[in-house]
């Protein structure tokens, strides 16, 4: 909200000062946005340009004689609009601008002494505009300061209220709240009831809706008025706050919204019917509003309506053809309560924030009603004239005050101070609240009526705190107990980020680097992956983000192009997070993407990353968590974001502990400047991450006897698991068998269509003795024939 | 029989030994069984006793420097010969090489260790919620009812699915509603960090529709105000490692705190940098306050017994106020270069 300190002055008698009060509204909860002060612009003064004559070495240049009533000065001015006599704005050398925020220097511009400078407004901060040097009318004496040629002596605040404050969104309610804090008096609001309210209002009104959307409606009828343009102080007023002055009627009811926060509103008299109800809407009743635009509501609204049309949308903005214009003869003023939640929810259908609406969803102080209604006679009878009727009213209004029985020790438990309760009682009383029966550790407070905010006892609390001063709440910081720290160390989700940190070393010392990446992915993204449809996002800003992403590889690949087109070749990337499953299952998961670039002229030798370095950095993942992928079940992957060919799926269980393979050449079309994309996606909270320990499971080599290296080739079934032919030759001897590692593949067609040969490399190893030649014979054998017959595979040799 | 002629012919017939096989050849024809010096020594027999005495120390003498002038020769040839293997095998040293991007996690990720690692030393564990919330959590739980004018703080994104009430899920628009989770499921005393990700319908140079967040929330039976402001500031020291940190809380308003405050870090401009801890310009930093007992009674929590604070901060915007990063949009991009330039490496992570 904005106001200017004189207005504010008009409610609150003060000696502060703008930068305190300032100061005053941020500490007691009315952010302080912006204040400008243009108080040390007293230093430049009005000055005028006595003669002139053209730069010797400048076309555009002219050398000017100042005079700024003290002394005259040579300035070299470069405006357009340089002549005689002409009154401006003077800083001398030395001086801060503001605009340019640069100090003037006394100095010689293209050989001639320059020792000042004639402002723009654009120099001065008050405008962009850099046209000319500003023009004073000649009636200013010449060392006049600027603030007080310009204008400039009345800063302007520009606060934010949270919406819980409904009562400051006036400036009488901002100044009572300053009152409070102690930087001033309240003043009274300075009119005078209409003397002789003279005739029964033509005009009558009746309350028509089942909900309580309307509790109360008042109005009066003004016969004869003439609504003129308002005069120079209402419009002055209105145009320092932005908003622009029509006529005399409408400025008032503008005024008074933002003076008292009371919003009403005037009808034409003579445009409505004799009889005003308050109703529902019917549905798609239409109505033109005072912005000039059509709404269809629907039967939840209420609106003002006569017998013919609906005339306002109640609360929220009156109806274009009901609107007083300077042709208004007869006036029908309209003050109400309506009810802070159906005006909510129409205003919100219709999207309409207009002031009133702003001000009724908030809560409206209900004495406030018959003030306004005096308040705005008076200033519609002082400056339209014509005659005022009585009061014509429908409803009850409910001006109960709200009490509350408050304990004092709850305060200093809550902020944990000692504040004795006078001190709380007079902190209360500065904010009107009154106290009954006040004992010795706790009374009744009545609640003033403009703070529908405060209805229990926290709520007291808070009104003390907030003008006592938070900076005067003593700091303490608890420590951690035992059993915290014992919390903290059998806490899953504690376990969980550690298992991520470790995740991320391991990935950071392979050379991959992490990415954070929105939680959405497009469109298109889903119907490849054809994910839940029901997790699109109702509103989302754009296509791209339209869904809640049930896998990263879409958002990855993006993100792979964009870096390829910015000369990045060899693409590797990680990202730790979440993707839905449904609205209900969200997993954290690691998600990584590797895209490399064959470059055969590099003089690097490189081997091109293939599914098998894939599987080797799957593999040292998970270990990294101290679990061994071969211990896992290890499959094809059915999923659709891989080759078919080229992927597989670790599996503990049923859980599904990691996917990884090519990326499918169906999703890679979408990218086609990419080439050789690979991707893991390992579900690390599936695996029993709360009861890891340290156990290394690759166990050669630790005994000091000599080990023996034997190799196998056998010819399998070309879809033969190899993972269980490892774990069936490991199991073999588990004394004696300490390693086997598989390291070649051969695939071709003198093997026949359905065959592969495979070599591994058994290392043997005895804790107890180097082994002899017949015991090492022995296990070959073993190894020969449980292979072949287990397997059904051919012993190659 | 001279001696010196022998030494000095063999003496030059070494020197000229210019690989391994020439030398062994000289070695042969003076060492060797049927060598030179070696038939003098044999033709010593034929000599009387005195002349044996002095010819056969003046002979050894000579098989010993021979000896020894052939080891010497032969150290001389082999660090020769892989002198110029050496040559042959030699690399460009000057071959640049390639301009790799070097592996970095993101400054988030730093920002999340390093909050979790200090409000852990404050005995805080960490809790968690899902992205995809109910209104009832996110909202009404929170003392945010429908139509409420809070609710229009934040800009919500909504998904088509709705939940049993028959409202719309919502992406969360803050990490509070993990307060509500850990009160139903937790008895108190509770004291949780919950760091996540948020969303609103937001996006420019300073508002990206996801973002991040820290909840904080403590409930004993006296955690008080005055814990609320050191435990902050003690974070803020530690974190933005500022020890003479200058700070302010101030009245605020949110529907599940109660007093609600915001919390700002003073900061002044030093050569069009930003310097955090002093100063007389503020920056907020984060929202706070005391647990209304509304939220505490809608999860069935005793408000005689229990009380307690609850902070939630932005955890881009320290980030961003700690490195002096300006454009959280980059934060999301997925461009190596900026996390190679903004990131942390293995060791500083």
């Amino acid at each position: 909200m904005k106001f200017s300190y004189s207005w504010l002055c008009e409610h609150l008698e003060t000696d502060k000062n703008a930068t305190e009060i300032g100061d005053a509204l941020t500490n007691i909860g009315l952010e302080l946005e912006s204040l400008s002060d243009y108080s040390s612009y007293s230093k430049f003064v009005v000055a005028t340009i006595k003669d002139f004559k053209k730069h010797p070495n400048a076309d555009r240049l002219n050398i000017c004689k100042v005079d700024d009533g003290a002394d005259t000065y040579q300035v070299i001015c470069g405006a357009n609009n340089v002549k005689k006599g002409l009154k401006g704005i003077f800083a001398k050398e030395g001086m801060y601008i503001p605009g340019t925020k640069i100090h003037l220097k006394k100095g010689k511009i293209r050989g001639e002494t320059s020792e000042g400078m004639l402002l723009s407004e654009r120099e001065l901060n008050l405008s962009d505009d850099h046209e000319g040097i500003i023009e004073l009318s000649e009636n200013f004496k010449n060392g006049t300061s600027a603030v007080e040629a310009l204008k400039l002596d009345d800063p302007i605040f520009e606060i934010g209220i949270t919406p819980n404050r409904g009562d400051c969104l006036s400036i009488r309610g901002v100044a009572r709240d300053l009152s409070a804090k102690g930087m001033g008096k309240l003043k009274p609001l300075r009119y005078e009831k209409i003397k002789k309210l003279e005739f029964e209002s033509p005009i009558s009104w009746s309350i028509k809706n089942d909900e309580n959307s309307c509790e109360y409606v008042v109005s009066r009828y003004f016969k004869d008025v003439n609504n003129t343009k308002s005069p120079e102080w209402l419009q002055k007023k209105l145009i320092s706050l932005g908003l622009r002055p029509i006529n005399a009627l409408v400025d008032i009811t503008n005024f008074i919204t933002v003076d008292l926060g009371r919003p009403l509103h005037v009808f034409d008299a003579d445009k409505v019917g004799k009889k005003l109800d308050m109703r529902l809407a019917n549905s798609n009743e239409k109505i033109l509003a005072l912005d000039n635009k059509d709404y269809t509501l629907d039967g939840n609204s209420t609106v003002i309506a006569d017998s013919n049309n609906a005339l306002a949308i109640a609360g929220i903005i009156g109806g274009d053809h009901s609107g007083c214009t300077e042709n208004t003869k007869n006036v029908f003023l309209e003050v109400a309560i309506f009810n802070p939640n159906s005006v909510a929810k129409t205003g919100r259908s219709l999207g309409i924030n207009s002031d009133a609406r702003y001000r009724f969803e908030r809560g409206l102080d209900k004495n406030m009603v018959l003030e306004g209604l005096e308040y705005a006679s008076y200033l519609i009878n002082k400056i339209c004239g014509g005659s005022v009727s009585k009061n014509t009213d429908a409803g009850k209004l409910d001006t109960n005050e709200h009490k509350i029985k408050y304990d004092f020790n709850y305060f200093n438990k809550v902020i944990g101070l000692d504040l004795e309760p006078q001190i709380q009682v007079k902190i209360l009383k500065d904010l009107k609240f009154q106290i009954n029966e006040r004992g010795d550790n706790e009374c009744d407070v009545l609640v003033p009526s403009w703070r529908n905010d405060v209805k229990n006892n926290i709520d007291i609390v808070e009104e003390i705190i907030r003008i006592y001063g938070y900076d005067n709440i003593n700091i303490s910081v608890p420590s951690s107990s035992k059993d915290e720290i014992n919390n903290i160390e059998n806490s899953l989700v504690n376990k969980k980020f550690k298992t991520i940190t470790k995740l991320k070393k391991t990935l950071l010392s392979n050379g991959v680097s992490e990415v954070i990446t929105f939680s959405f992915h497009s469109n298109r993204a889903q119907e490849i992956l054809t994910g839940d449809t029901s997790l699109k996002i109702s509103n989302a800003i754009s296509d791209d983000q339209s869904f809640m992403r049930n896998s990263m590889i879409f958002n990855h690949l993006e993100s792979a192009e964009l870096n390829f087109k910015k000369g990045i070749k060899n693409i590797q990337l990680f990202e730790i997070g979440p993707i839905y499953n449904s609205s209900q299952s969200q997993e954290n998961i690691l998600s990584l993407l590797i895209s490399s670039q064959d470059d055969t002229n590099s003089i690097y030798k490189s081997v091109n990353f293939n599914f098998y370095s894939l599987t080797e950095l799957a593999s040292k993942l998970i270990s990294s968590l101290n679990f061994d992928i071969k211990q896992f079940n290890i499959s094809r992957s059915t999923s659709n974001i891989y080759h078919p060919g080229q992927s597989a799926e670790v599996h503990m269980g049923k859980k599904l502990i990691a996917r990884y393979g090519k990326v499918h050449p169906l999703i890679m079309e979408e990218f086609p400047k990419l080439k050789n994309t690979y991707a893991i996606e390992l579900f690390f909270e599936n695996l029993p991450i709360e009861s890891i320990s340290r156990v290394n499971s690759i166990n050669i080599l630790d005994s000091q006897f000599q080990f023996s290296e034997k190799d196998f080739s056998f010819i399998f079934e070309k879809e033969q698991n190899l993972y269980e032919v490892q774990r069936y030759v490991t199991g073999i001897d588990k004394n004696l068998i300490k390693n086997v590692e598989f390291f070649d593949l051969y695939e071709s067609n003198d093997l026949g269509d359905n065959s592969k040969s495979v070599t591994f490399r058994v290392t043997i190893q005895s804790k107890e003795k180097t082994l002899e030649e017949k015991d090492l014979e022995q296990l070959h054998k073993n190894i020969l024939e449980k292979v072949s017959n287990k397997f059904k595979a051919k012993i190659r040799t | 029989m001279d001696i010196k002629k022998v030494l000095n012919k063999a003496t030059k017939e070494i020197e000229q030994s210019s690989n391994q096989l020439d030398l062994q050849n000289v070695k042969v024809a003076y060492l060797g069984k049927k060598g030179k010096i070696t038939e003098l020594l044999k033709s010593l027999k034929n000599l009387s006793l005195d002349e044996k005495k002095s010819t056969g120390a003046e002979l050894n003498q000579l098989r010993g420097e021979v000896d020894n002038l052939i080891k010497i020769k032969f150290n001389q040839i082999k660090v020769e010969e892989i002198n110029s293997k050496l040559r042959n095998e030699s690399l460009d040293f000057s071959f640049p090489p390639p301009n790799s991007i070097s592996p970095k996690v993101h400054p988030i990720s730093k920002t999340f260790d390093e909050v979790i690692t200090i409000f852990g030393s404050m005995g805080y564990s960490v809790a968690e919620g899902p992205d995809i919330e109910t209104d009832y959590f996110n909202f009404s739980a929170l003392n945010i009812p429908e139509n409420h004018p809070a609710r229009e703080m934040q800009d919500t994104f909504y998904i088509d699915d709705k939940d049993k009430d028959g409202k719309p899920f919502v992406l969360r628009t803050h990490t509070s509603p993990v307060q509500i989770r850990t009160l139903l499921n937790e008895k108190p005393p509770i004291k949780i960090i919950a760091p996540g990700r948020t969303y609103r319908c937001d996006s420019d140079s300073t508002h990206s529709p996801m973002f991040h967040q820290v909840e904080g929330l403590f409930i004993n039976e006296n955690a008080n105000m005055g814990d609320l402001k050191g435990t902050l500031i003690e974070f803020c020291k530690q974190f933005f490692n500022v020890q003479d940190l200058k700070v302010r809380f101030r009245p605020s308003y949110f529907p599940f705190t109660e007093p609600s405050a915001e919390m700002d870090i003073a900061y002044e401009i030093v050569n069009n940098n930003i310097k955090l801890g002093q100063g007389d310009l503020w920056l907020e930093i984060l929202g706070c306050g005391m647990v209304n007992p509304i939220v505490l009674e809608n999860c069935n929590v005793d408000t005689k017994n229990f009380q307690g604070f609850a902070f939630g901060m932005g955890l881009d915007r320290i980030t961003m106020l700690k490195y002096g990063l300006t454009d959280i949009r980059s934060f999301f991009s997925g461009n190596l270069n900026w996390i190679a330039n903004n990131g942390f490496s293995i060791g500083d992570f």
